[in-house]
């Protein structure tokens, strides 16, 4: 692949990575955000972060063996732990742990 | 907040960006694009997903003009990030926009969680930021030059995104003065992981959950 091709496309991407963060900033520089923009502001991140999780599991193959067995078992101990616990890394340590055991040495 | 307390804070992104990383760079590495690119994309673009794309648009040999346009739409689920921080970001200095730049899903989930003093708040986030990026780079530097010679079998351990993101989603669910929207996201999310193609899941169930967080604005606010 020639470089003068490569580099150009780096920098392509980065501009429009960059440009789909800083829009809002751009549109709300000036004037005050609205009501309905605050309210989107302190609402919309929980849903974010819960279709995050979605996401993330969205490469799992449901219909075939083994179901998705291993990630609906490493989301539960995710859960499990941090609701008895409250302690983000133990959770996530320990999810990942089982999760890795389980498509290592069982799937 | 401590140095030591700040890189506590994005270990789960530690674990999850080097393996994820790594993947990146092995996957350049398989295209014999030399590992230097892999540095520059990291720097220059740190968009996960977005630099796997750019991988597969290089291989198909795509223009610039159509990688630029996908790019963007891949990554147009940013701007609701943006969107969430605007009060957070609006007394810092330039700097913000290193943190603009830097707003990865992992990023911008650990933002929103961590609970940081008013008076060093830029500063944390900065180092937050800065954290993720070097795990991002030194992970697909790596992978590039060595991920075929590694003998460590990290398999799924990149699991750790995903537990990382329910955890983050349980904190903001005990946090939130409304409930409804969680559940309204679960519906959202487990339908779009089944109905929506996965290339563009992301972006769909974003303005679908946007679009009824409006529409139904005076219901999600009744009753809690």
């Amino acid at each position: 692949m020639e470089s003068s091709y490569l580099i150009g496309a780096i920098i392509v991407a980065s501009i429009a990575t960059y440009t789909t963060r800083i829009i809002p900033f751009l549109l709300f520089r000036t004037r005050e955000p609205s009501p309905l923009v605050k309210y989107i502001e302190l609402n919309m991140p929980l849903m974010i972060m819960v279709i995050l999780v979605f996401y993330a599991l969205k490469d799992v193959t449901w219909e075939i063996y083994p179901y998705g067995i291993a990630e609906i078992i490493g989301v539960i101990v995710a859960i499990a732990l941090h609701v008895k616990f409250k302690n983000a890394l133990l959770s996530i340590f320990v999810a990942t742990l089982v999760y890795m055991f389980f498509i290592q040495k069982i799937f | 907040m401590n140095f030591f307390a700040i890189f506590k804070l994005t270990i789960p992104v530690l674990m999850g960006y080097i393996p994820l990383g790594m993947a990146f760079g092995l996957l350049l590495s398989k295209l014999l694009i030399p590992w230097y690119y892999a540095l520059f994309m990291s720097i220059f673009i740190f968009a996960g997903s977005g630099q796997f794309l750019a991988l597969t648009l290089f291989a198909s040999q795509a223009t610039i003009l159509e990688i630029g346009i996908a790019t963007f739409l891949l990554n147009l689920r940013h701007t609701f990030y943006g969107l969430s921080m605007i009060s957070t970001f609006k007394d810092f200095s330039w700097k913000k926009h290193y943190l603009i730049f830097g707003l990865t899903d992992e990023t911008f989930a650990l933002l929103k969680t961590s609970e940081v003093p008013q008076i060093n708040r830029e500063k944390v986030y900065l180092i937050i930021t800065a954290l993720n990026q070097c795990y991002w780079i030194i992970g697909s530097v790596v992978g590039a030059m060595l991920g075929n010679i590694l003998p460590f079998n990290y398999e799924g351990i990149e699991f750790s995104l995903t537990a990382l993101f329910v955890v983050l989603s349980i904190e903001l669910y005990k946090k939130s003065r409304l409930h409804k929207p969680f559940f309204v996201a679960l519906i959202i999310g487990l339908f779009g992981m089944f109905l929506f193609p996965p290339q563009k899941m992301l972006i769909l169930s974003l303005c679908v959950a946007a679009f009824v967080l409006i529409v139904f604005k005076r219901s999600m606010e009744s009753g809690k």
